[in-house]
């Protein structure tokens, strides 16, 4: 066998258990964050669309984006929380993200619906519908379909978009939750805390513990 | 002399793609909900049905592909003259290249994200074909 050879092998075989052994180690010693941080931080409670009573036990706050495939994974558990008697108030709050391209108008025709009522059912259709208009190039005409399919006001929908009514409580949303160190949707903070939550269903895990405290 | 020095450059490259290969299948394994990271596009693509194909992760592949390479620079090391293992390198570096130009596509089009470490691998991919191709340039000008 030639020297050439010889060298090349070595280093192949060094570098691949030095690769292979590096992942193993990393990933048995990479620490997890803890799911509840311990900082309570001030979170903004005027703010958001909400549902549940104002003097619930619990506040979950979500940071979301109607186009982040990551928010519709936690929705069914969100969802089941949402629909639950349990004492705790969502609030939900905008933070789409610049990648997103139709985040930013999903939300403002979400706070539209909102102004008639229909907040959580517009929601509720950006997100089952999520897929439908993700990759459209221009989104309007089927948010406009969205739209009469709630029996919204056409106009007034229109109107509120055009003047882009809710920009600037979007805006708000997405300034406090990068205050708050929100950097990936979806964010949530229960009772001020922040979770780093290694599935969704430890949500309820969190919320079971905080409504017994 | 030159195929010698093309030779070792494939080498070296097929080990920088065995370490991007290695390093996302690291950042497969760390455990954790998907989120949609402010302006990154990894978890996205990580999250995407495209992140398998057949059922078998893509950084696994990538690994692979790149082991693969090495090991035939390696035997070309030996045997500089081999067609054969010249052929096979080519083979396989096209198979490469045309699976990374899906991918990239898919990147783009599909997911509309890009993962930095994707399409790195991507390149390196294309490097290496390219020094393949210089390779078998080398070796029809001898015969």
């Amino acid at each position: 066998m030639k020297t050439e050879t010889k060298i090349l092998g070595t280093i192949l075989i060094i570098t691949l258990v030095l690769f292979l052994g590096g992942i193993y180690f990393l990933s048995k010693t990479s620490t997890t964050n803890p799911t509840k941080e311990t900082k309570v931080l001030q979170i903004d409670y005027s703010k958001g669309q909400k549902i549940g009573s104002d003097s619930a036990k619990v506040k979950l706050v979500e940071f979301s984006d109607f186009q982040c495939p990551a928010c519709l994974a936690a929705e069914p558990v969100v969802r089941a929380i949402r629909d639950s008697n349990l004492q705790v108030q969502l609030i939900y709050r905008h933070f789409p993200l610049p990648q997103h391209s139709h985040g930013k108008q999903a939300a403002n025709l979400a706070e539209a619906a909102g102004e008639q009522g229909k907040f959580w059912q517009m929601h509720d259709a950006l997100f089952e519908t999520q897929s439908q208009w993700s990759a459209l190039p221009d989104a309007t005409a089927f948010f406009n379909d969205l739209v009469k399919q709630l029996g919204l006001d056409e106009t007034k929908v229109k109107t509120s978009l055009e003047k882009g009514t809710f920009n600037s409580k979007i805006a708000d949303d997405i300034a406090e939750g990068q205050t708050l160190g929100v950097n990936s949707t979806p964010t949530f903070f229960i009772n001020g805390q922040k979770l780093n939550l290694q599935s969704f269903d430890d949500l309820n895990t969190v919320i079971n513990e905080e409504l017994k405290k | 002399m030159k195929s010698l020095i093309t030779n070792r450059l494939i080498f070296v490259f097929s080990l920088l793609g065995l370490g991007v290969s290695a390093f996302l299948l690291y950042e497969y394994s760390l455990s954790g909900p998907v989120v949609c990271p402010l302006g990154g596009g990894c978890d996205l693509v990580r999250s995407s049905p495209y992140s398998h194909f057949l059922g078998i992760s893509l950084p696994i592949l990538g690994i692979i592909f790149y082991l693969t390479m090495g090991i035939l620079s390696i035997a070309r090391s030996q045997k500089m003259t081999d067609k054969i293992l010249l052929i096979l390198e080519l083979l396989i570096s096209i198979i490469g290249v045309s699976f990374g130009i899906y991918l990239t596509y898919l990147e783009a089009f599909v997911i509309k994200a890009y993962c930095f470490w994707c399409v790195l691998s991507f390149i390196i991919s294309i490097v290496i074909l390219a020094l393949v191709f210089t390779s078998s340039k080398v070796h029809e000008n001898r015969d």
